[in-house]
């Protein structure tokens, strides 16, 4: 115990300084803010750091219990919503991996922004604001304000993904299409945050409060299990759409759009992960409702193999990238839903086999998580460096490049084998358990088997697609001949973080032999009352190595590494067969990602602006229509009664007497009729 | 004792030939006398009810009654005199300079 | 001694509209000073009457006034001043707008004096109604304020500022007429054999029960005269065109403080159960229904404009059929909220106004199909533009945030205590259309290809007395997004009682 923990909060409250200080002050220094923002990721990371080893080091950890510190923030009714910090295992893998891959990525960007100009500063800003939103969610103590920054992260990816939506570099045409990627990925996210949002709605009903911590304590059985699986249905929508699944999936290709340190930070570092974070940390809730659970799965697998179909072909090499993300996003969805139905399962039987093998799917999603962030992040600074390089993103125009930018070169093969799953790289062993977790419940003879194992067969399709399309990737960009102009090796500050990152993407799986699934799972040992059983690092190894699909996956990744050289080095580039008109249906219809911008495009038309022009000609011409209708009524009678204002005294005198006479006659009338007083 | 019914007759006679006099003429003197036709139904009326129910504030009334139809009368005839000074006639209908 | 904060709280701001009004030919320049002068004494006595309430809810009771006015003929009217936790808000919300305004109108050079005359005079109208605790008082505040609106339009609007001001008039006097008959029936009926009749809410609140079919016919004229006001679909299209027309500040003040009313009204009259026990049990779902409609239905319309302003201005009936569905519930949550919403409409309105009338007056037009790649050259305009923008479409972290989440819990609530859940789609429906027409606006006139339709060679950023007022406001905005509470606070010992 050092005392940094009771200072946790200051992880988050760094960067946002720096983002005001950056967005006020940042023209006024070198490198518009740069160093402010970087400051501050440093900052962050370094009292994240702290703050967890001194949470390691105390009695929290020893006696499972998360470290929580609250405040009221508002009164809801009856209802009290607080503010505060929550630090378990989970958040402080979260906090450090964010700022620690925000830090390299930033100080990546003083050499690749560097020749922004003024824009510059509204850039790191822009970047600290979102790292203050990935920070704030991972220490937040309940749903609503990790909701608060969860949002707060998509307004900031709206605004990066809009980095050039004006005065683009590249012409207007590209800042309309920056402007309208940033739309997209802005609505389509919304569309899910409004799922999560109902999903909370109906958490505070059953449980009457929001905190991680009154939940997870709470007595599952007597609430409503149907309305609780509406909210984990709910919750999940959230994360189809921040983590881009299935169907949702398709705002992150176009997120492209922006700067490529960006699309680095929102596919490593922030955004995407808050999906799975999300998942992860709603576990104790998320294991009372098996049925959803397979959903979950259903749709993790579904995600991986239909975006890596769609990398296969793409010529973009942020494209692939992208796909890839996606792909290895539904991995670790995967995994997640395929460990909290284990864990379900073994929960309701008591069963500790299944128990740990479901804790061992959560493992797998986390690990998956925090490998994918550093070799993803590489693997995007060092197209980001190609980019900066050629001066283009079309990898038809690249070509032969490892030997003039030898260091990305050498960097990316690092992170392409890594995500291949090359063994002893990282990518090999998260993957493998993901692969493993998705076997299980086939492997034991569960209900849902047979469906988990179409997922692991889908699983191990896409693991052999991976490797065929980033060997693709590869060796289009750097081996044959060069086919474009290159400006040789980028500068000092961009090649330093690749290099550490690909040290990264090596050793971080190493992560698992010395019992990291044993740390990952403390989070949950803090929530769920029942002893969750885990192996040690080295009966995973032992597992991993003794079980067969390891060996399937690793000659799938070899054979799709092999396809792709044959097709892409040892066949000569032929420029004609890589011309638009000179493919097939099937490429087109892959390449046009199976037409889900039409079919997004079709629903907003037609349930936004169609009923939109519907109801605005219904508001002209019907109701105030009718308002119009009725004042020249109005007017028009009076222009027909004001014919009787003859202006002769002598006429209203008449009709005085003649009211006064009728007045008088009815009066008369009822006195006779109703017989009197 | 007369009944008091004659006297209510009597007024809403009076205050018939008032009201068809206003209506029927167009000569500006005849609707002044009609009105005051119609003042004194009004006043007949006052003080048979003073009488019968035995206070004097129906008396009060037409004293004021008397005075303010006295001076109706006296602007009402100043205004004849000079409209027929003016536009040489005395008929309602022609005096229609100030008529919208 | 004491001093009557809350009679010179009208008082003031009614010197100061006799004073600029008089103010002609040669000293009609000097005019703005006066009413900046004016304008700033009111907030210093409404951030004083919040500070009261800060420290004590319960000390803002010995600041209520209260004077007979006319007692003669079997009636009794008085000037009865009180603040409570419902209206201090609004209070606070009138001070702070109409001092804005005063500002940002600052180059205004078309006969300034009438103009901050009206700004003025409508000030004393809003403070007279969010403080009057007598229904004949009540009722004379509110016309005050809609007399000053049609000057306003009528004089300084646009282009069809006539049709739009007789419209405005017209449309929202009938409303109030059909108000003053259910004033009129509800204080007449709780105070049948009483010497004299009082119109004060007190005097009713503790007068006669009406019959439940009586307070259900008369909840109803009420609630027409309240919601034409706030404006309800389909009550509402005198709005759009008002709003179109308005000069800005008229804007501002019409959707930031004159709209409330009509929710005020609601809550303060329709909704105490000391007067309509019984009449909930019939309006409850129809005002829940004719929110969500509401809700919908403006964000239908918003997606369907071109002009900036009408945008804008249909965004103000879908956010107030929120304020709605939050009375309708008819819950602590449900009026917590409604109020909150009140209060951070109206200073979200502010700016969106602000942001449109500097579209117009800068650039020439304010329609988004002219307009296009603004954030370029026009930085700051684009900044709060989307500032304000984001905190309409309910951002976390700003204000509208907290009063959405707020109002559709409340409405999930109900919801479920009814057996409708299904029904909350629409309000997740709401929030997404409202995120599309925001951004597509946004995309329309900041991004892109700066547009080549209309000349912009001569046209500047904003001024620096619009840029001061609309940090001001944005300051506000993310202050009580960030620490609702400091404005809870204030509501919750009101909204406690339901």
């Amino acid at each position: 115990m050092i005392g940094i923990l009771d200072y946790v909060w200051l992880v988050p409250l760094a960067p946002v300084l720096c983002f005001v200080i950056a967005g006020f002050f940042g023209k006024k220094t070198p490198q518009g803010g740069g160093y402010i923002a970087i400051a501050g990721a440093l900052i962050a990371f370094i009292i994240a750091a702290l703050a967890s080893y001194d949470y390691f080091t105390s009695d929290y950890y020893a006696n499972n219990i998360a470290y929580t510190v609250e405040m009221e923030w508002m009164a809801v009714g009856e209802f009290s919503i607080n503010f505060g910090v929550y630090i378990d295992t989970l958040s402080c893998i979260m906090m450090l991996f964010a700022s620690f891959i925000s830090t390299l990525i930033f100080i990546y960007s003083i050499g690749y922004m560097d020749d922004q100009g003024v824009k510059k500063t509204r850039y790191y800003a822009e970047v600290s604001l979102f790292l203050t939103g990935m920070l704030g969610l991972a220490v937040s103590s309940n749903y609503l304000e990790m909701f608060v920054f969860w949002e707060v992260m998509g307004l900031c990816s709206y605004l990066l993904i809009g980095f050039w939506s004006f005065t683009h570099p590249e012409g207007d045409e590209a800042a309309f299409r920056a402007s309208s990627a940033a739309k997209k990925a802005f609505l389509v996210t919304r569309l899910g945050d409004v799922c999560l949002m109902a999903g909370l709605f109906v958490l505070l009903h059953l449980f009457g409060s929001l905190d991680y911590a009154d939940i997870f304590n709470f007595d599952i059985a007597t609430v409503d299990s149907n309305m609780l699986m509406v909210a984990i249905l709910l919750m999940f929508a959230g994360v189809v759409g921040k983590s881009a699944q299935f169907p949702l999936h398709d705002w992150l290709p176009d997120a492209m759009a922006g700067p490529t340190t960006v699309s680095a930070l929102i596919h490593a570092a922030t955004m995407v992960k808050a999906g799975i974070y999300l998942v992860a940390r709603s576990y104790p809730i998320f294991i009372h409702c098996t049925d959803a659970m397979i959903i979950v799965a259903v749709i993790g697998g579904v995600t991986a193999i239909y975006t890596a179909s769609m990398a296969l072909n793409n010529m973009n090499i942020k494209r692939v990238l992208a796909y890839s993300t996606l792909s290895q996003l539904g991995y670790m969805v995967l995994a997640l839903g395929a460990g909290a139905y284990l864990m379900s399962l073994g929960i309701e039987e008591g069963e500790p086999e299944l128990m740990l093998l479901g804790g061992a799917g959560y493992a797998a999603g986390i690990f998956h998580m925090i490998n994918h962030a550093f070799f993803k992040a590489l693997l995007f600074l060092c197209s980001g460096s190609v980019i900066h390089a050629v001066g283009t993103e079309d990898m038809r125009m690249m070509g032969g490049l490892r030997t003039k930018m030898p260091i990305t070169a050498y960097t990316m093969l690092i992170g392409s084998l890594s995500i291949a799953g090359i063994p002893i790289l990282s990518g090999f062993w998260s993957k493998d358990l993901v692969l493993e977790a998705a076997f299980a419940p086939f492997h034991h003879g569960l209900g849902a088997g047979s469906i988990f194992m179409v997922l692991f067969i889908l699983g191990m399709i896409t693991a052999f697609m991976t490797a065929f399309y980033m060997f693709r990737m590869w060796f289009m960009t750097f081996c044959g001949e060069p086919r474009g102009h290159c400006h040789g090796e980028s500068p000092k500050p961009m090649t330093v973080p690749l290099c550490i990152l690909a040290v990264f993407a090596v050793i971080s799986g190493l992560f698992v032999v010395f019992d990291g699934s044993y740390y990952i799972l403390e989070s949950l040992r803090t929530t769920i009352d029942t002893v969750i059983p885990f192996h040690t690092g080295m009966e995973i190894v032992e597992e991993i190595f003794t079980a067969i699909p390891t060996y399937v996956a690793l000659v799938l990744a070899v054979v799709g590494i092999g396809i792709a050289w044959k097709l892409y080095v040892k066949t000569p580039y032929d420029a004609e067969a890589f011309k638009p008109e000179n493919h097939g249906a099937l490429y087109n219809f892959n390449a046009k990602r199976h037409y889900f911008p039409e079919l997004y495009n079709w629903i907003s038309w037609k349930f936004g602006a169609g009923v939109a022009k519907g109801v605005n000609a219904l508001d002209v011409h019907v109701v105030d229509g009718t308002v119009n209708g009725l004042s020249n009524a109005v007017v028009g009678g009076g222009e027909g009664l004001s014919a009787v204002q003859t202006g002769y005294v002598r006429d209203y005198a008449g009709l005085v007497a003649v009211g006064v006479i009728s007045i008088l006659a009815v009066f008369c009338l009822i006195f006779l009729y109703g017989g009197g007083f | 004792m007369i009944d008091i019914s004659f006297f209510l007759v009597f007024s809403a006679i009076l205050f018939g030939i008032g009201m068809f006099g206003l209506i029927s003429s167009k000569r500006g003197l005849v609707t002044l006398m009609s009105i005051e036709l119609m003042l004194n139904a009004a006043n007949i009326n006052f003080v048979a009810f003073a009488s019968y129910g035995g206070h004097t504030d129906g008396m009060v009334f037409v004293i004021f009654t008397i005075a303010i139809a006295a001076a109706e009368v006296a602007v009402g005839i100043a205004l004849m005199l000079n409209a027929y000074k003016i536009q040489k006639t005395t008929e309602v209908d022609k005096l229609s300079t100030m008529r919208w | 001694m004491d001093i009557p904060i809350l009679s010179l709280l009208v008082i003031i701001p009614l010197i100061g509209a006799l004073a600029t009004l008089f103010m002609g030919g040669q000293r009609a320049e000097k005019a703005k000073y006066v009413a900046v002068a004016f304008s700033a004494i009111v907030l210093a006595l409404a951030l004083y009457v919040t500070f009261v309430g800060y420290n004590n809810m319960a000390d803002l009771a010995d600041l209520k006034e209260s004077y007979v006015w006319f007692k003669a003929a079997g009636l009794q009217m008085n000037i009865i001043f009180a603040i409570d936790g419902l209206s201090i808000l609004m209070v606070l919300l009138t001070a702070i707008l109409v001092f804005l305004v005063v500002i940002f109108s600052w180059h205004e050079e078309d006969k300034p004096n009438y103009y901050h005359a009206l700004l003025l005079a409508m000030e004393v109208g809003l403070m007279g109604v969010y403080m009057a605790q007598d229904f004949f008082l009540f009722y004379i505040m509110w016309e005050v304020t809609l007399i000053p609106m049609y000057f306003m339009i009528s004089w300084y609007g646009g282009p069809r500022r006539h049709y739009s001001a007789i419209k405005f008039f017209i449309y929202t006097h009938v409303a109030s007429v059909i108000m003053l008959i259910g004033i009129f029936a509800v204080v007449f009926q709780t105070q049948i054999g009483a010497e004299y009749i009082s119109f004060a809410f007190e005097a009713v609140r503790n007068g006669a029960t009406l019959a439940p079919a009586f307070q259900t016919f008369f909840f109803g004229l009420l609630f027409f005269g309240f919601a034409v006001k706030m404006p309800v679909p389909p009550f509402h299209t005198w709005l759009p065109d008002a709003h179109v027309e308005a000069p800005t500040g008229g804007s501002v003040l019409l959707a930031g403080v004159m709209l409330k009313m009509g929710s005020y009204g609601i809550i303060r009259v329709c909704l105490d159960s000391a007067i309509f026990p019984d009449a909930m049990a019939f309006w409850q779902p129809i005002m829940i229904g004719l929110g969500i409609f509401a809700m919908v239905y403006g964000a239908y319309a918003c997606i369907a404009q071109n002009d900036l302003k009408k945008m804008v201005a249909y965004s103000s009936i879908s956010h107030m059929g929120m304020v709605l569905v939050g009375m309708g519930c008819n819950s602590v949550i449900g009026i917590e909220f409604a109020i909150f919403q009140m209060f951070a409409h109206g200073i979200i309105s502010g700016v969106l106004f602000m942001v449109c009338g500097i579209a117009g007056h800068n650039f020439g037009t304010r329609d988004m199909r002219l307009l296009g790649g603004l954030a370029g050259k026009f930085p700051v305009y684009a900044l709060f533009m989307m500032f304000g923008f984001m905190a309409s479409l309910g951002l976390p972290g700003l204000m509208g945030f907290i009063a959405e989440f707020g109002l559709l819990f409340g409405l999930w609530e109900y919801l479920v205590s009814q057996g409708l859940e299904v029904l909350i789609v629409f309000g997740l429906l709401d929030m997404m259309l409202t995120a599309g027409y925001y951004l597509w606006a946004m995309q329309k006139t900041l991004f892109g290809k700066l547009t080549d339709k209309i000349d912009l060679t001569h046209c500047h950023d904003i001024a620096k007395n619009e840029v001061a007022v609309l940090a001001v406001l944005c300051a506000l905005i993310a202050l009580f997004g960030i620490w609702p509470t400091l404005a809870l606070d204030f509501v919750m010992p009101f909204a406690g009682a339901f």
